[in-house]
């Protein structure tokens, strides 16, 4: 049957849908019973039946493919379970190895946390630009808002992706085409764009050096200076530039938290900005004074949801790096580490606990910001 | 003097927005025109805005791959499966959250939410093995059946906020003709919430179509590749010259469908992320 994956499926959904039909009703009578054994009316009792007949394909999916798996790898991440061998508890030793000697794991690590330090606040900062001039409210307005959105329903189909793999090319791209001419056409450009290179590999070379404790990557950038005149980013070339590709990504990718500052712009009274008018505040200090604290509940939001999402990106890494092997590991991420980690031996207790931890560390971060959201965002300015 | 400046504000305004719109749309612009070129003007290492000459080749020859066409057919199976099942039991689900009072459903709808919090990856190991258990690896039913129970919390959110807007006093009316609640839900409130029926639609087939990890995982064989994990593999580092002509070429037929999609549906989706906040 297996022969025709088309009709092996069609067949599977027929049965699913049974399968769901038949859930349905029974925890709906079951409910129901409870609902009279209770002394329930009538009425109320043939609510509870359709309550739950409804509910029931949420329910039951839960509890077969979210709690039965998590509760399963939590066990499996405390044995060296592999697909098709025979499971052996050994208690805290793949947690121990993950951090302590996974160099591997340490550098997903410290590529997610470098996303997410400087990829996030340039996703935000360009969505709150684009917001802004698009809340001016000229003509076309509609145009401009979908054009910005775009990228988020194309972007991370892995086409587009390569589209920007070829982009990004060091020799030929066009990205590095244009760079160079309009260094060659401009001194200040020029300057601008060494400075920047500059800056970029010596960050980067840091972080390379955290992650394999070993500076002399970086080292090498200070000790050389300015770049040559000619020199171009070298995007998808070198692990001093890996992980800015993929940043370059994400912030192409912010048409979702635009549309969320939007709403917060709108959502902030004319008169306030109007009065500050009257009395003679400059639009920049307007924005500073009033537009930006009535953001800051949005600017969280966008700072939460961003978070958990730049702690889960796979598919960039994929596309750009899955098949240069050497340049790889710079720009590893959690995700893209568990996929290579679990799948490549199907060391399920060990996937099990890279999983556990990434869910602490997003659990943890999560919790953190939450704590710390009375510091800054301003929910009652109004 | 205040009228000059402000028209010289409102041309600074276009100007940057205009800019902005080239620098977010040029990915697809080049994808376009790379698929036009020769193979020695996509590698040319000058800028060519616009190919010299038009060429349709390397369209032609992506669509004489049978590897391209499985795979566009395989993605076109397995999100239209997919998308059926999905879009359905969020709706049932849905109507349960926001037209019926039943006891516990409070708890059950905050545990839904809470599932928000929880990254896919957590899942993808344990969910692997229970795949492997039902002898599922190495085909289409990993990808396609989960979604049958309601998978996307966010998204029954978003539809539960659309049902909950409906007069009760339809439902009532319709329960003392004797309307059971399944025909009410078919025949009243589905009709009546057909835009974020669409959103949502929109939101999973994007989804579906986009998905990466999940064919990765478990579709295993080439006869099961996606449009996405086979046009990863048309771009190869071992080659000395790339075929970018045809990878571009494969990359706009594999985008034209989300294209397709979002122009018709972009005036639901736009607003409901403004009104809903959620992410698609």
């Amino acid at each position: 049957m297996k022969d025709s994956p088309y009709l092996f499926t069609l067949l599977s959904t027929a049965g699913t849908l049974v399968f769901i039909i038949v859930t349905s009703l029974g925890l709906g009578a079951l409910a129901r019973l409870g609902a009279r054994l209770a002394g329930r009316n009538r009425r109320i009792q043939e609510e509870t039946f359709a309550g739950y007949m409804f509910a029931a394909p949420w329910i039951v999916g839960f509890l077969i493919f979210v709690v039965g798996p998590m509760l399963a790898s939590l066990y499996w991440s405390f044995t060296d379970f592999r697909l098709g061998r025979p499971l052996e508890v050994v208690g805290l030793e793949n947690y121990a190895r993950l951090i302590l000697e996974d160099r591997e794991f340490r550098g997903s690590l410290v590529n997610t946390l470098f996303l997410t330090v400087f990829g996030l606040p340039l996703q935000i900062g360009a969505a709150l630009l684009l917001a802004v001039l698009l809340n001016q409210k000229t003509r076309g307005e509609n145009v401009f808002r979908a054009t910005f959105y775009l990228p988020v329903i194309l972007g991370f189909n892995a086409a587009v992706l390569l589209c920007w793999r070829l982009m990004l090319n060091a020799g030929n791209g066009i990205i590095d085409q244009v760079i160079r001419a309009l260094a060659q056409a401009s001194p200040v450009f020029s300057y601008v764009n060494r400075g920047l290179i500059y800056i970029v590999e010596v960050v980067n070379g840091f972080f390379l050096g955290l992650t394999n404790g070993n500076f002399t990557l970086m080292n090498k950038v200070l000790a050389e200076g300015l770049p040559a005149a000619n020199r171009v980013p070298m995007w998808i070339q070198t692990p001093l530039w890996s992980k800015m590709s993929v940043i370059l990504l994400i912030v192409w990718g912010c048409g979702t938290m635009m549309l969320i500052f939007l709403a917060g712009l709108n959502a902030i009274p004319r008169e306030l900005h109007e009065a500050a008018e009257v009395d003679g505040a400059t639009s920049w200090k307007r924005f500073w004074k009033i537009t930006f604290p009535l953001l800051t509940p949005y600017i969280f939001y966008n700072l939460v949801v961003g978070m958990i999402a730049m702690l889960q990106i796979f598919e960039p890494v994929y596309v750009l790096y899955r098949d240069n092997q050497p340049l790889a590991p710079s720009a590893y991420s959690m995700v893209y580490y568990l996929y290579q980690a679990t799948f490549r031996f199907n060391t399920i207790g060990y996937g099990s606990a890279i999983s556990w931890l990434i869910l602490i560390i997003i659990a943890a971060a999560t919790f953190v910001q939450f704590r710390l959201q009375n510091r800054w965002v301003e929910y009652d300015v109004r | 003097m205040r009228r000059l400046s402000r028209f010289l504000v409102g041309g600074l305004l276009y100007v940057a927005l205009t800019g902005a719109s080239i620098l977010m749309s040029f990915p697809l612009f080049w994808m376009v025109s790379t698929s036009l070129k020769s193979l020695e003007e996509a590698n040319a290492p000058r800028i060519i805005w616009i190919p010299s000459q038009v060429l349709v080749e390397a369209y032609r020859s992506v669509l004489a791959d049978p590897d391209f066409i499985r795979a566009y057919v395989n993605s076109a199976f397995y999100a239209a499966l997919a998308l059926a099942g999905t879009l359905l039991s969020i709706a049932a689900v849905a109507y349960a959250f926001s037209r019926l009072n039943w006891p516990g459903k409070n708890l059950v709808f905050a545990l839904m939410l809470s599932t928000l919090m929880i990254p896919a990856q957590a899942l993808i190991v344990p969910q692997y093995v229970l795949f492997n258990e039902l002898r599922w690896i190495g085909t289409f039913n990993p990808l396609i059946i989960p979604g049958y129970f309601a998978g996307g919390a966010a998204m029954v959110f978003l539809l539960r906020q659309a049902m909950a807007q409906i007069p009760r006093e339809l439902d009532e009316s319709a329960f003392i003709d004797g309307a059971s609640h399944l025909q009410i839900w078919w025949e009243i409130t589905l009709p009546l919430i057909k835009a974020p029926l669409a959103t949502v639609a929109t939101f999973l087939f994007v989804a579906y179509w986009n998905n990466l990890l999940g064919p990765l995982l478990y579709a295993q064989s080439t006869k099961l590749y996606t449009l996405p994990v086979y046009v990863a593999t048309l771009y190869n580092i071992n080659n000395t010259v790339q075929p970018w002509p045809s990878i571009m070429a494969a990359a706009v037929l594999t985008t034209v469908p989300l294209f397709a999609v979002f122009f018709f549906a972009q005036r639901f989706i736009l607003e409901s992320v403004v009104v809903s906040g959620l992410k698609g």
